[in-house]
């Protein structure tokens, strides 16, 4: 990826690296017992100084970035490409985790397929399948009809988003449901420092990794990738070169919801599946989409890992020393405040 | 002449309607008290509870044409309505029932609550209105959600459950006067809609229409649209934050689902059924839509074996109804019903030109 080395966006990286390091910092100095410093033993504090804790938290942010990537990277791929902001994409993640979680705790499925692993598999497969069916009819049924009105585009977004809820709702109920089957993927765990980490979630910080390489390999290699860039371009041009574009906007925004349902479908195993996740994980991935400049996608996967290594060291820091817990699910909408206050084109977006 | 003549008789016979409308909501306790035989200035009875229905109806009509004067008129999406609406109930509750405070609490909360409504909405539309309309949409949605958050798990008032008021004054008191409060709520339901009509009559609510229609066009025609968006989205705020205080009052609690996605989504969806952009549709949406839910809530309704438990399924209902009017029913029920109208009046007089025509080629 060439572009992101250009000499324009060189002020964009300096800019990333000094908003990572502050945090890094300030999560490393934080994970020691602040309160000896006033007492004064600087050095009784510094050895109180975890790097353990530190690197889970960087691990935990990582995490907690892939999960958000998931979601982001439709939301802002179709934005670019369709200038449609989907607020039902949050809901698609909670349907994958919903899904999952199902498949993996009915007794009948259970008895059919009895290795864990497996099942796993089959819940992560339906849960891409549903949403890419759901996201289709979506995009061809209620979105297509629209494009000459985006004001009741973005209304009918909403709309189906408050519809998924609804009938997740009355399919689940209202409480939260959290894994309690075990699965071999899911057991192991290593040491870092002395503190333990979850193979599994190294494996889905891995996993995502990979497919921020593979949409970028996919975007900038492919006939159809030139297609969505120049369509990001200019949408009206490709179609003039009799390029069948709504097509493409079919199969993005199908994509795009497919992967936001697989999210939810990897993160259920930790995450559990609740309502909350619909909008937790939509205002996550949209903080993580402004920040990174709507349309820009090496903007958007950098900054959904800066939004959740953000969430984890708040979260670290909300229970460390303010004992409020609340400061997590808080931190996503604070940061998409802020961004949007101090800096709405985005790290990487064109003023 | 002839002309405004028949201008004014149309103005006429619309405010008659209008007129009748009023006339039946101050009739309307009495009325239901005879029909059910019961006092309407009784502590309970039937002729009571319609009073209380009634009062939430109109209730929930400000809220929506507060949510109009934003979506319909001025071409503005916020997906936040509910934080003006809750923490107008938030913080009139707070300095309510705070016992330093005794009976002036009632009269401060209302006045801080429209204050920071008011403070809220030139902030959130400061930060916003100056980019794409998706922007507003986005922030409003996390301010809200922020403040739902926050409030749910916020020990002093009550987490999850919300707090009660203290003791109103009894002249105010919608259990032991109701009659009085509905007859207050009702002032304060036609004066908003006689504000919001004054307006979309004046000047300043021809340059709001204009930036619904094309805000470049009004901008490159010499009007600050930041102003005018300002102008709209801080008395909506404050509209709703009336909604809020009243709907708190008669409650007599306030809870975090005041700030819930419903207080959003309730007065979008009446808006568009009833009529984006008209002036009595969202009124006639949200009266009726709300009216429907009531009574609906507790129908079960037995298809073979299975019972269908209408209550439960509402708000699927709801949302269905919504994208279908969305796609298929643009205007709404008044905007349908107006356009409906024009064409009818267009071809009768294109019937009298041709008819006139033949009329004069035979002479």
């Amino acid at each position: 990826m060439s572009g992101l080395l250009s000499r324009e966006k060189r002020g964009s990286l300096i800019a990333i690296g000094v908003i990572l390091s502050i945090l890094l910092l300030f999560s490393f100095f934080t994970t020691g017992d602040l309160s000896l410093v006033r007492t004064g033993g600087i050095s009784a504090y510094l050895n109180t100084i975890n790097p353990g804790d530190f690197s889970i938290t960087l691990l935990s942010g990582l995490l907690r970035g892939m999960l958000l990537f998931l979601v982001a990277a439709g939301l802002s791929i179709v934005f670019g490409l369709m200038d449609v902001l989907n607020f039902a994409q949050g809901g698609f993640f909670m349907i994958g985790a919903y899904i999952a979680y199902e498949l993996h705790h009915t007794p009948a499925i259970i008895a059919a397929v009895p290795d864990g692993n497996l099942r796993f598999l089959l819940g992560a497969l339906v849960a891409i399948a549903i949403g890419a069916a759901l996201g289709a009819a979506l995009e061809r049924g209620l979105l297509r009809p629209l494009y000459e009105r985006p004001l009741f585009q973005l209304v009918i977004t909403f709309g189906v988003s408050i519809l998924i809820l609804e009938a997740t709702k009355l399919i689940w109920g209202v409480s939260p449901r959290s894994w309690t089957t075990v699965f071999g993927l899911n057991e192991g765990s290593f040491q870092l420092f002395g503190q333990q980490f979850s193979v599994y979630r190294l494996f889905v910080i891995i996993v995502g990794f990979a497919l921020i390489i593979a949409v970028a390999l996919l975007l900038q290699r492919t006939r159809i990738g030139i297609i969505i860039r120049a369509g990001v371009q200019d949408s009206q041009m490709v179609e003039a070169l009799g390029i069948n574009v709504r097509a493409v906007f079919t199969a993005v925004f199908t994509l795009g919801c497919a992967v936001a349902a697989l999210g939810g479908a990897v993160a259920a195993p930790f995450l559990g599946a609740s309502l909350g996740l619909s909008t937790e994980f939509l205002l996550g991935a949209v903080a993580a989409v402004v920040l990174g400049g709507l349309g820009s996608y090496e903007g958007t996967a950098i900054a959904s890992l800066l939004v959740g290594i953000t969430q984890a060291v708040v979260a670290k820091f909300g229970v460390q020393y303010l004992n409020q817990p609340v400061w997590e699910s808080l931190s996503p909408m604070i940061l998409l405040a802020l961004v949007l206050l101090l800096r709405p084109s985005g790290l990487f977006g064109k003023e | 002449m002839q002309l405004s003549r028949g201008i004014s008789w149309r103005a006429a016979q619309k405010n008659w309607l209008l007129i009748g409308a009023l006339i039946l909501l101050i009739v309307f306790p009495f009325i239901v008290g005879a029909l059910t035989n019961t006092s309407p200035t009784a502590r309970r009875g039937l002729a009571v509870y319609w009073q209380g229905v009634m009062i939430e109806l109109l209730i929930y009509g400000i809220l929506t044409m507060s949510y109009n004067l934003l979506f319909g008129f001025t071409g503005v999406i916020s997906f936040g309505h509910a934080l003006f609406f809750g923490l107008a109930g938030y913080l009139l509750g707070g300095f309510q029932r705070a016992p330093e405070l005794a009976e002036s609490g009632l009269l401060i909360g209302i006045v801080v609550a429209l204050s920071v409504c008011a403070v809220l909405g030139l902030l959130i539309g400061t930060a916003t209105l100056r980019l794409k309309g998706v922007y507003f949409a986005i922030f409003t949605l996390a301010v809200a959600e922020m403040a739902y958050i926050f409030l749910s798990r916020y020990e002093p008032t009550g987490s999850e459950d919300g707090f009660t008021l203290g003791a109103l004054p009894e002249w105010f008191d919608p259990t032991r006067s109701r009659l009085t409060f509905y007859y207050i709520v009702t002032a304060i339901f036609v004066l908003t809609f006689i504000l919001i009509r004054r307006l979309m009559e004046s000047p300043t609510g021809a340059v709001l229409l204009a930036i619904r229609e094309n805000e470049n066009r009004a901008r490159t025609v010499g009007f600050n649209t930041l102003t005018y968006k300002l102008f709209a989205i801080v008395l909506a705020g404050i509209l709703a934050g009336v909604a809020g205080i009243l709907f708190t009052l008669l409650n007599k609690k306030v809870g975090p689902e005041m700030l819930g996605t419903a207080y959003t989504v309730n007065p979008l969806l009446m808006t568009i059924i009833g009529g984006a952009g008209t002036l009595t549709g969202p009124v006639i949406g949200a009266i009726g839509l709300r009216f429907l839910e009531l009574q609906l809530r507790n129908v079960q309704i037995a298809v073979g074996d299975t019972v269908l438990e209408i209550g439960r399924t509402l708000p699927i209902i709801l949302g269905a109804l919504f994208i279908l009017v969305v796609l298929v029913f643009p205007y709404g029920i008044v905007g349908t019903f107006v356009r409906w109208r024009q064409n009818r009046k267009a071809r009768d007089a294109e019937r009298l030109a041709k008819q006139a025509e033949a009329l004069r080629s035979v002479s």
